[in-house]
């Protein structure tokens, strides 16, 4: 079981300027919680306190939204997450 | 009905397969809402201006700053401390004197905004915060205005462009979700790249071609050079558009 995820610039200062990661998992969460395994400052990015998944994060299983309970989205070998974070700036 | 001056001045994009001079008419006769005059507005303004749009209302209500002047391209060193939309203004009609420029130096509120864009055909989303983004996003899908959103942080642009009625809007997109508001990073280059893709999709749509960023989010990387589309669908329960579906 591998899972390709694409990881958006915003955290690279997270993740040693990594932009991809392999992780393992067959849901959304489980890929997630891999992920900030190998990049613990990752992980009060993403959640709350509480280990919710924070409103600003948005997660997408290939290419298209996992929203809403995004971390209980099956997902499956050869699946692709991109991991985004709401931006605003103009 | 173009003049002698403005066939001579657009031929090039007169030329264009599909364009002619029927999409330079409607260029003309097109009235389009900048909100913000700062990264993204100033690209988005100067080419809509450049194209030939007949109208163009700028509104913000902020003066230039030294440190705007690395990425808000229609600011020179010149006009700190004037208001924004006076500075992009006076570049504005010295670029193109057939555009009739409105300069507006207000901030959006929920109060004016129905005002402020009364009688515009299309809403250019070049604002720095999500608050005035959600209220423009809602007063577009209110009002049927077509809403061309866009946004900027370090090396990274995002665009979509939203239907009312039709297609995903931009809470759709976000949620409603929040950011603090802060200072974020960003290089001229972003909003430069940014801003014109809006302001593409903005002539799309008036003229009348090819196929718009319609439920598809467009992330632009500029680090790794790449443009990657997310698909965005239309939320049936969505706050701002739920609402219209089916219209």
């Amino acid at each position: 079981m591998s899972i390709e995820v694409k990881i958006a610039s915003i955290f690279l200062q997270y993740t040693n300027a990594q932009k991809v990661a392999r992780v393992k998992g067959s849901t959304v969460g489980e890929c997630l919680d891999h992920l900030v395994e190998q990049f613990p400052d990752l992980k009060p990015a993403l959640f709350d306190k509480t280990g919710r998944l924070r409103r600003h994060i948005d997660i997408y299983v290939n290419d298209e939204s996992a929203y809403p309970e995004e971390l209980a989205k099956p997902v499956k070998n050869g699946d692709k997450l991109d991991l985004l974070m709401l931006i605003a700036g103009g | 009905m173009l003049t002698q001056a403005e066939l001579e001045r657009y031929q090039r994009q007169i030329m264009i397969h599909g364009f002619g001079e029927e999409g330079q008419a409607k260029l003309k006769r097109a009235k389009v809402f900048i909100a913000g005059a700062g990264g993204l507005g100033s690209p988005a303004a100067i080419y809509l201006a450049a194209a030939g749009v007949g109208t163009l209302r700028i509104v913000d209500h902020d003066t230039v700053e030294l440190s705007n002047l690395n990425r808000q391209v229609l600011h020179w060193d010149e006009n700190i401390g004037m208001t924004k939309t006076a500075s992009a203004a006076d570049k504005l009609r010295k670029l193109n004197p057939g555009v009739n420029i409105e300069a507006v130096a207000e901030m959006i509120t929920e109060a004016n905004i129905s005002r402020l864009v009364a009688g515009f055909d299309l809403i250019v989303d070049a604002m720095d915060n999500l608050p005035a983004r959600y209220l423009l996003n809602k007063t577009a899908l209110e009002k049927d205005i077509p809403f061309f959103h866009g946004a900027v942080h370090g090396f990274e642009g995002r665009a979509m462009t939203i239907i009312p009625g039709k297609t995903a809007c931009l809470n759709c997109l976000y949620h409603g979700a929040t950011v603090p508001e802060e200072k974020s990073p960003v290089i001229g280059v972003t909003p430069a790249v940014t801003g014109c893709i809006q302001a593409t999709e903005a002539i799309k749509y008036i003229v009348g071609l090819g196929k718009l960023l319609t439920n598809r989010l467009l992330i632009y990387d500029a680090l790794e050079m790449t443009f990657a589309e997310l698909k965005v669908n239309k939320d049936p329960n969505c706050e701002h558009c739920g609402n219209l579906s089916g219209k």
